[in-house]
């Protein structure tokens, strides 16, 4: 990674980080207060993402949205991902026939599609933010795991774990100094993929009316809500998704950054 | 390893995943406080009746011990029995056999289409120069990162809304159909992209193509000859999970488009918290993409026999 | 279009008149002022390291050089290269001029049957029935002895064995009938007896009255073939001759360098390169009276599924000497090293490290006798730490893994680890990936002497490395020996390098050791008749 690119990766997740844990610095106003009177302006002067039906300031729900999208997304990454680590990291480790097992059941998993295993997984727990984590989390594990069985795989098998053999390196030592540390990098690159992603599913399901309920300032709700009016009032729709497009396609940058590929997410 | 073991392998792992998935849905269903019967007829808000309720339980065995209906679960699925919707009060695989065509359809003709854009872009991209080549990437990424709900309604503001061109909602002609398939095709195209240009590099800065070229092969025959079949196949690869993502926002894409189909049908059932419904569905998708899968690697075993590019 | 039609001439004009030719990629300039003539029935080589611009020099002569040609005269069969344009050159290419590249596997496409990759050189030449195509397909394969052309033909190049492989992409080069053949390292990274093949099908290319024009790194290898000999170096032609005046009366001090690294007949521990220390060959420093073998295999078998990888190997390493064991790829050579050093578990036999059993066993049991066993692989470069710089990879292996910080407690002894592999210590804070292939093989030699080890497996140590690059490291190798009395057990598919660096050799085939002797023996009077045609495929300059 270049110096500018490394300035502007943390110049970027520093942003993210300030509108969602202090969006009132940046969007004064209250993202719910509502306002008939001025409902479905266009964007202008005085409210700059326009207004949505109810009058509420479309830039400031959008800036105050930030901490609920992001967390969903940054949990139902660490759920996802968590559980990935321990599942790939002990097939990857594991005898054969127990490999088997782990990656057969993953399969199963990875044969539904993801939405369809988190809508799944929200028809046994009901709707809401928590499931819809759990439900995001797990169904994008799968894929995950098999990422992180077969890099552990390759590391296990490479020639540098030959070379730490043949110098006499015992088993906690080859894992201490080069397993862990070699694969940490690649993990890391796979999380920044991987909170792109789960933003977007978590988004998805708050737009299908199974994640955060309205009129929460969640960027999913908003454009379930600007559907409706989508003839009406196109920046209802238009500024929540540029968010997530952002947010998304900039944690994508910084993953292939990170040396990331970009398939099989 | 002949067609014949490879067919009887397929199958074997196939009905062992299926197998995996039904037993999952079997504990999911068996997690959910409360009474079970309950639970299959829509939780505990639904409020069902005594007699449906008590129709549940004997549907699913629900006096019997653990293991039993566990049992009595799987020989229905294998009969291909998947009950009867509570919501709809219609046979699930009755209205399996109505949806499922509408959303393989979209599918189908979403990958074709990304298939088609993203061979188009990674030629596109082989010709650029290196400013071209880094807009092309970013292009890609932000393609891919854009989430289907969002472009769908996009489309719609500029096509339908701005333009009048293209009709926002199925009205049963092709032109309905296209906004939608580009809204699937277009974030899969920039994924494809990536990786096929990725191996198209590779393949046309390789010896064989240098081989090819100084046997007076131009090179647009080099790039047909050789780059185009070392460019698909990883593609080709991740056909199995492109067309599982599609079934994915296909979802969400039949939800803004309110067509009817897989998806939608989905939704309402997860809402509803019609579990024979989502059973079904859930089984059919994995069912689907199994076969994708098996297709896929047919045609790869087609182009490349002997495994050199795995 | 062809250029038969071209009228006849008093005499035989050069088929390639290059002067003053110059290659350069932006301010980059690979060839420079490179001048020379070839004629019909006339071998040419062009011999120089990894760097030279001897590659940009044939592929220039194609039109595919991707760089920017300059020349005062580039004449190709009668064209003028100067002036040719896109189209012109493909008319050229494959049908006047052909070409040979290096390696077959990645040479020919591996997703199409070789008979449609040698048959596209007519398509492209306008020949479009297939069936006549298919006819000149098998006739040609013919032609370079492939056994059982119909079968071939539609067979991908990962499915034919080595020569079969070699065979194919001769016929591509052969089907236009070119006047030009240009076998660019044609032979490179080849077992020997392959190599040989591959000669004599150039031979016969020049017996029929064809230019070949070699490019390679390998003067033993041109030797035999070429008429005359072009030294390159930088870009530039250092110096040119008639083979055998080149060979023997070397003007340029380069050509001198390139002639003194072939390991070939040179006796043991005489230096390969000039800029070796030792300068006397003595024998190792080895206290001859402690009688245990420091490596000792016993009846080693491996097999994986059908296939005998490793069947019956035996062999004693004395103290202080080194066993070459020397064989094609895919003869269990590679499998025997992994079994000696406890990396893959034999079905059968076992290993012994001075005198004590160490394979078969459990690792934790052998731990503390793996110091006295070290490892050098073909590209050390996999081996190493990709996090760990030079510096920190040699602490690593002096604290056993306890620190790899590189200014603490070791510090010294990593000096002296590059000190005595002759690297220098200013390197330690570089990243190996910065090294050239040469100090990347001497840093994987200090690392592997960290623990001062009493036997070092070497891996095909050198086949990586170019011609004085691999002398130096050689030279490295045996003074390391003479000053610490390490046991080497060599691994190498080339002869001559197994020959210099051995006092006995094992020669292997298909997973088994068919014979087993003294070098002097082996390489003069070979008994078994395996070795016997080894040896008749080997390139000798002396």
């Amino acid at each position: 990674m270049s110096r500018l690119s490394k300035i502007l990766a943390w110049l970027f997740i520093a942003f993210w980080a300030l509108t969602a844990l202090a969006p009132q610095l940046i969007a004064p106003g209250d993202p719910l207060a509502i306002n008939p009177a001025q409902a479905f302006q266009a964007p202008g002067s005085e409210h700059v993402f326009g207004t949505d039906e109810s009058g509420r300031d479309i830039y400031t729900r959008v800036i105050h949205g930030a901490g609920d999208s992001l967390f969903i997304g940054l949990a139902a990454t660490a759920v996802g991902m968590g559980l990935a680590i321990v599942l790939g990291t002990l097939a990857a480790m594991a005898p054969r026939w127990l490999d088997g097992i782990i990656l057969r059941v993953l399969e199963a998993l990875y044969s539904i599609p993801s939405l369809l295993l988190a809508l799944l997984i929200i028809a046994f727990t009901g709707p809401g933010v928590g499931p819809a984590i759990i439900a995001v989390g797990l169904s994008t594990a799968p894929g995950y795991a098999r990422l992180v069985r077969s890099q552990i795989r390759t590391l296990k098998n490479s020639e540098m774990l030959e070379a730490a053999t043949v110098l006499g390196r015992g088993t906690w030592l080859k894992i201490r100094n080069h397993l862990v540390p070699n694969a940490l990098k690649p993990l890391l690159a796979l999380v920044t993929l991987g909170i792109g992603q789960a933003v977007i599913w978590a988004a998805a399901l708050s737009f299908l009316g199974l994640g955060t309920p309205p009129p929460a300032p969640e960027w999913g709700a908003m454009l379930s809500a600007g559907r409706t009016y989508l003839h009406l009032a196109w920046w209802m729709s238009l500024f929540p998704g540029l968010a997530i497009v952002v947010v998304a396609a900039g944690a994508t940058l910084i993953g292939r950054a990170l040396g990331g590929k970009a398939r099989t997410i | 390893m002949g067609t014949l073991g490879w067919a009887v392998r397929k199958i074997g792992g196939a009905l062992v995943v299926l197998w995996l998935v039904a037993t999952a849905i079997f504990i999911g269903i068996r997690l959910i406080p409360g009474d079970p019967a309950e639970a299959i007829m829509g939780g505990p808000g639904s409020q069902a009746s005594a007699e449906a309720l008590a129709a549940a339980r004997a549907e699913f065995g629900l006096d019997q011990p653990v293991p039993v209906q566990y049992l009595m679960f799987l020989g229905k699925l294998a009969q291909l029995d998947f009950g009867t919707s509570y919501a709809l009060k219609r046979p699930v695989t009755e209205v399996m056999a109505e949806v499922l065509p509408k959303t393989i359809t979209l599918a189908l003709l979403a990958l074709a289409a990304a298939w088609l854009l993203a061979l188009l872009f990674a030629a596109l991209a082989m010709r650029a120069n290196r400013f071209g080549a880094w807009l092309g990437s970013m292009v890609e990424i932000v393609a891919a990162a854009v989430p289907h709900f969002w472009l769908g309604a996009v489309l719609i503001m500029v096509f339908s809304s701005a333009l009048g061109w293209l009709p926002a909602v199925d009205n049963g002609t092709g032109a309905g159909l296209v906004l939608p398939v580009l809204t699937l095709a277009l974030p899969l195209a920039g994924f494809l992209t990536q990786l096929m240009r990725d191996s198209l590099a590779t393949a046309m800065s390789s010896q064989f193509a240098l081989a090819a070229r100084a046997r007076g092969e131009s090179r647009l025959a080099v790039f047909w000859r050789h780059g185009l079949r070392h460019a698909s196949l990883p593609a080709l690869n991740l056909t199995g999970w492109a067309f599982s993502s599609l079934l994915s926002g296909a979802v969400v894409v039949e939800v803004i488009f309110a067509r009817p189909g897989l998806g939608r049908s989905l939704l309402s059932a997860v809402l509803a918290r019609d579990i024979p419904m989502v059973t079904g569905l859930a089984l059919f998708s994995a069912l689907v993409y199994i076969l994708v899968m098996a297709l896929t690697e047919a045609v790869e075993r087609a182009i490349d026999p002997a495994g050199a590019a795995s | 279009m062809s250029t038969e039609s071209h009228p006849s001439r008093q005499e035989p004009a050069p088929l390639l008149t290059v002067s003053n030719l110059s290659v350069s990629f932006g301010a980059d300039v690979a060839v420079q002022d490179v001048s020379f003539t070839l004629s019909a029935g006339r071998a040419l080589a062009l011999v120089g390291e990894s760097g030279s611009g001897k590659s940009v020099t044939a592929r220039s002569l194609l039109g595919l050089s991707g760089g920017t040609v300059t020349a005062k005269t580039l004449r190709i069969c009668g064209h003028d290269g100067l002036a040719l344009r896109d189209r012109e050159w493909q008319g050229i290419r494959g049908n006047a001029v052909s070409m040979i590249l290096q390696d077959a596997l990645t040479a020919l496409d591996p997703l199409r049957p070789v008979g449609r990759e040698i048959g596209d050189a007519l398509k492209v030449h306008g020949s479009n029935s297939r069936a006549e195509r298919h006819a000149r397909v098998i006739e040609i394969l013919q032609r370079v002895h492939m056994p059982d052309p119909e079968l071939r033909a539609r067979q991908r190049s990962t499915e034919l064995s080595g020569g079969m492989r070699q065979r194919a992409l001769i016929a591509q080069a052969l089907i236009g009938n070119p006047q030009v053949v240009i076998a660019d390292e044609a032979t490179t990274a080849l077992d020997s007896k392959l190599a040989a093949l591959v000669l004599e099908q150039l031979r016969e290319l020049k017996e029929q009255g064809r230019a070949v024009l070699m490019i390679s790194h390998d003067l033993a290898q041109v030797a035999h073939l070429a008429d005359e000999i072009a030294v390159m170096r930088r870009g530039k032609i250092v110096e040119h001759g008639t083979a055998a005046r080149v060979l023997e009366d070397p003007q340029h001090e380069y050509t001198r360098t390139l002639l003194r690294a072939v390991p070939s007949g040179i006796p043991r521990f005489v230096p390969l390169s000039a800029s070796s220390a030792h300068a006397a060959p003595a024998a190792a420093a080895v206290n001859a009276e402690d009688p245990t073998l420091a490596l000792r295999a016993h009846n080693l078998g491996k097999s994986f599924g059908s296939h005998q990888a490793v069947d019956s190997v035996s062999f004693e390493l004395p103290r202080g000497t080194t066993l070459g064991i020397v064989g094609e790829s895919g003869s269990g050579k590679t499998t025997t090293a992994r079994i000696v050093l406890g990396l893959q578990k034999p079905d059968s036999g076992q290993v012994q490290l001075l005198g004590r059993d160490f394979a078969p066993g459990k690792e934790s049991e052998r731990r503390e006798l793996r110091r006295a066993m070290g490892a050098i692989y073909q590209n050390p470069l996999g081996s190493f730490d990709p996090r760990y710089t030079a510096g920190q990879l040699l602490t690593d292996a002096l604290s056993e893994g306890k620190s790899k910080r590189a200014d603490g407690g070791y510090r010294d002894g990593v000096e002296q680890l590059l000190e005595q592999v002759e690297l220098d210590p200013a390197l330690a804070s570089r990243n190996p990936r910065e090294l050239s292939g040469g100090q990347r093989q001497r840093l994987a030699i200090a690392r592997a002497l960290a623990p001062k080890p009493a036997v070092l497996v070497l891996d095909e140590p050198v086949s990586a490395l170019d011609v004085s690059i691999q002398a130096t490291v050689l030279d490295l190798l045996d003074r390391i020996q003479q000053e610490t009395g390490t046991s080497y057990l060599f691994i190498s598919h080339d002869l001559s390098v197994i020959e210099h660096m051995s006092d006995r050799v094992a020669v292997m085939t298909r997973g088994r050791i068919v014979e087993q002797a003294d070098t002097a023996q082996i390489f003069g009077d070979p008994q078994h008749e395996y070795t016997k045609s080894l040896l008749s495929a080997m390139p000798r300059l002396r």
